[in-house]
């Protein structure tokens, strides 16, 4: 019997007892449909993240800080080790250490955490950003090589700013893109941004407004209980825009607001880093930073550098160490969402089992003349199993279109309701050929494992029983 | 002279839970090429049993079938199934054929089994159908038809893979008297005209003296008799004049 033959039998068989067959099927349909388009949820955040970590060359990125600062201890609330006095035989992360680093052999470039929360003035409105100040090298750089509008810093020392997206939405502005119109009036005009053009914004001056400890409000603040601060104003001018990449919240990625390494120096400000200068005495500590960023040229080169920055005495962390643990995750989560769509899966199955046991008490009779006429148990077995496969097959198929759709109707869903958030249009589902293939095989395995009971029970109907004259 | 096909000392005993049935018991017959054999005797009496060992749709307790000296159990499940397939065409009492699918459909089957290429397939059909006198109704389902033509569909289906030996079990006991003659003329006329060697089982004697060469009777399982048969001249007349 060649295959051909086993097909076409298989096929006008299912087609015979189509109503039983297209049910049967949608159940495949159903499953396969659950799974793909749960697992391309999985696999599309993991996809815009990963991508989100390429694109900003996080995997070439490390963090130093100094040995004695216990970073996942003070994140998780111990700050024994920031809190007690230092050891002064521990290196400080100072210009010295940052020029070191710099000159290691597979460093790109190196610069210190400097990060301080300010608030900007413009147009008579005001939004509370946090500042980071970078070297203008990191122009060179993801994801400062590719500002949207305007330019990245051309030297430390400028008194320029870069905004993010999300400044700009704070000082209701909203940039027009460019060679269209704004994609949904309705959003602009319940929020109330203008819509401007972004060369509109370029080189004009924003109110760069910093807090410093004012010592002299000290006694008054200890009175009233206040905060013994003073404003400090700082003009800066709008050289580039960067506009939000993702809406998965890298916040640190994209800071709000960047401004040149050298005129954040001169910014007077209370940041992070002077929780330092309140404790430590005199000026030296002004020059201490509390990590630095080192970005090197490959991930090849990321073992040696992080060898000769441990030699000197500092710490360091690396988001490429993450990687395997986030992949591991990210599998248990494709794995959790898979299993709920093998349930569905599995359910179609018991549909299949039962379809085909009813087919084979109803066919004996026919099953008993196949015999009769030369039929062997393997061409029986193998009708048997095409009808099965072939449920499977076209099941999947089919399911593969609906978790399709359903992607792309939740896709467009999430998108609208994240969409007045300023999320640009994410695709939160991806559906790699693996899935789609894997899914496919999938499908057709599982209705051969359902189609194995039937197939051996019509194997071995006994064709004397089934052909007896009633 | 070997004879094609022969029984030798088969028994068949079924089970019910516990309780063996001995259905046959040491049956032996040998079948010669082209000849028309009728096995005979009451209800229960085995034939049916023995018809179905000589088919390969069952296998015996004890004893063999062997075709011109082979036995066909010796290949296993695979081996009763080109047994059936190549040496044996089977026709039933209630003809079983497949009733969803066409005259044509129900003879293709066979075809599809036997590993006819499948561009020989409708001319085969066509051909094994003319020759049983349904060239008209081809493309009819056997609810569509009368009883006879029901049965020679069957036998069109049996003899659809070229058969050494056409096994009937009562062909003729589902049809009236006068359908039967027809079913008989036409077996009486496959094995005469084209040497087809026969094994019909019937319980009608008169049918079997009729068409037959040689008649075996049998008894609760076992042979009490084996004789030639004189068929009739009347029952010739017939089939020369179709």
């Amino acid at each position: 019997m060649r295959p051909s033959d086993v097909y076409r039998l298989a096929n006008a068989n299912l087609w015979r007892t189509r109503l039983r067959t297209v049910l049967t099927t949608l159940g495949v349909i159903v499953g396969i449909g659950a799974l793909v388009s749960m697992v391309s949820f999985g696999v599309g955040m993991q996809k815009n993240i990963t991508d989100e970590i390429r694109r900003h060359d996080l995997f070439t990125t490390i963090q130093v800080t100094p040995a004695d600062l216990d970073l996942e201890g003070v994140m998780s609330g111990d700050v024994s080790s920031v809190a007690g006095p230092r050891d002064p035989s521990v290196p400080v992360l100072d210009d010295q250490a940052v020029d070191d680093i710099r000159a290691m052999p597979g460093v790109l470039v190196a610069f210190p955490e400097v990060r301080f929360p300010a608030t900007i003035r413009f147009n008579g409105r005001e939004a509370r950003v946090n500042v980071q100040a970078l070297p203008s090298d990191m122009g060179l750089h993801p994801p400062f090589d590719e500002i949207e509008h305007g330019r990245f810093f051309t030297s430390d020392d400028e008194r320029s700013i870069v905004l993010g997206e999300r400044t700009l939405r704070e000082l209701g502005l909203r940039l027009r893109e460019s060679g269209r119109e704004p994609v949904s009036e309705g959003v602009e005009s319940q929020e109330a941004l203008a819509v401007v053009s972004a060369d509109s914004l370029l080189g004009r001056g924003v109110v760069l407004v910093s807090s410093v400890l004012d010592e002299s409000r000290v006694p008054h603040a200890m009175a009233t209980g206040s905060m013994p601060l003073r404003e400090v104003e700082t003009t800066l001018t709008i050289v580039g825009m960067r506009e939000r990449s993702s809406g998965f919240g890298f916040a640190r990625m994209a800071p709000d607001a960047t401004v040149p390494s050298g005129t954040g120096r001169e910014i007077p400000r209370l940041g992070f880093t002077s929780i330092w200068d309140l404790l430590a005495s005199g000026g030296e500590a002004e020059t201490e930073y509390p990590a630095v960023h080192v970005r090197v040229e490959s991930m090849d080169d990321l073992e040696s550098v992080r060898w000769a920055i441990e030699e000197r005495g500092f710490s360091v962390l690396a988001l490429a160490d993450q990687l395997e643990e986030f992949r591991r995750q990210f599998l248990i989560m494709d794995a959790l969402l898979g299993a709920v769509g093998t349930i569905a899966l599995f359910v179609a199955s018991l549909g299949i089992i039962n379809t085909m046991v009813t087919s084979i008490l109803e066919r004996r009779r026919e099953i008993g003349v196949m015999k009769a006429v030369g039929g062997s148990q393997g061409d029986i077995k193998g009708i048997f199993f095409v009808e099965a496969g072939t449920i499977g097959l076209v099941g999947g198929a089919l399911g593969l279109v609906l978790g399709w759709l359903v992607t792309r109707v939740a896709n467009a869903v999430l998108n609208y309701h994240l969409r007045p958030e300023g999320v640009p249009f994410t695709d939160l589902f991806h559906m790699p050929a693996w899935l789609v293939l894997g899914a496919l095989t999938f499908a057709v395995l599982v209705s051969l494992l359902a189609g194995v009971y039937p197939a051996a029970r019509a194997a071995r109907v006994d064709p004397v029983e089934a052909l007896r004259h009633d | 002279m070997t004879p094609i096909l022969e029984a030798r000392e088969l028994s068949k005993t079924y089970r019910k839970g516990a309780t063996p049935i001995p259905v046959l018991n040491g049956v032996s017959i040998g079948v010669d090429e082209g000849e028309f054999l009728s096995v005979v005797g009451r209800s229960g009496s085995g034939k049916s049993t023995l018809l179905n060992l000589i088919g390969g749709l069952d296998t015996p307790t004890e004893g063999g079938v062997l075709v011109r000296g082979v036995d066909i159990s010796s290949r296993g499940q695979l081996g009763l199934a080109l047994h059936r397939r190549q040496t044996v065409g089977m026709v039933f009492q209630s003809f079983n054929l497949i009733p969803s699918r066409t005259a044509f459909e129900n003879v293709t089957l066979a075809l599809i089994f036997g590993e006819h290429p499948s561009r020989d397939r409708r001319r085969r059909a066509e051909e094994v159908l003319d020759s049983v006198g349904l060239s008209h109704r081809l493309n009819h389902r056997p609810g569509e038809m009368s009883g006879g033509e029901a049965q020679r569909v069957a036998i069109a289906r049996a003899l659809a893979n070229g058969p050494e030996v056409l096994l009937a079990d009562e062909p003729t006991g589902n049809l009236d008297s006068a359908t039967s003659d027809e079913i008989a003329s036409l077996l009486t006329e496959l094995n005469t005209d084209r040497g087809l060697t026969v094994i019909m089982v019937t319980h009608e004697e008169p049918l079997a003296q009729r068409v037959s060469h040689r008649i075996v009777r049998l008894l609760d399982g076992r042979v009490v008799s084996d004789e030639d048969a004189d068929r009739s001249g009347k029952a010739r007349r017939e089939g020369s004049a179709r």
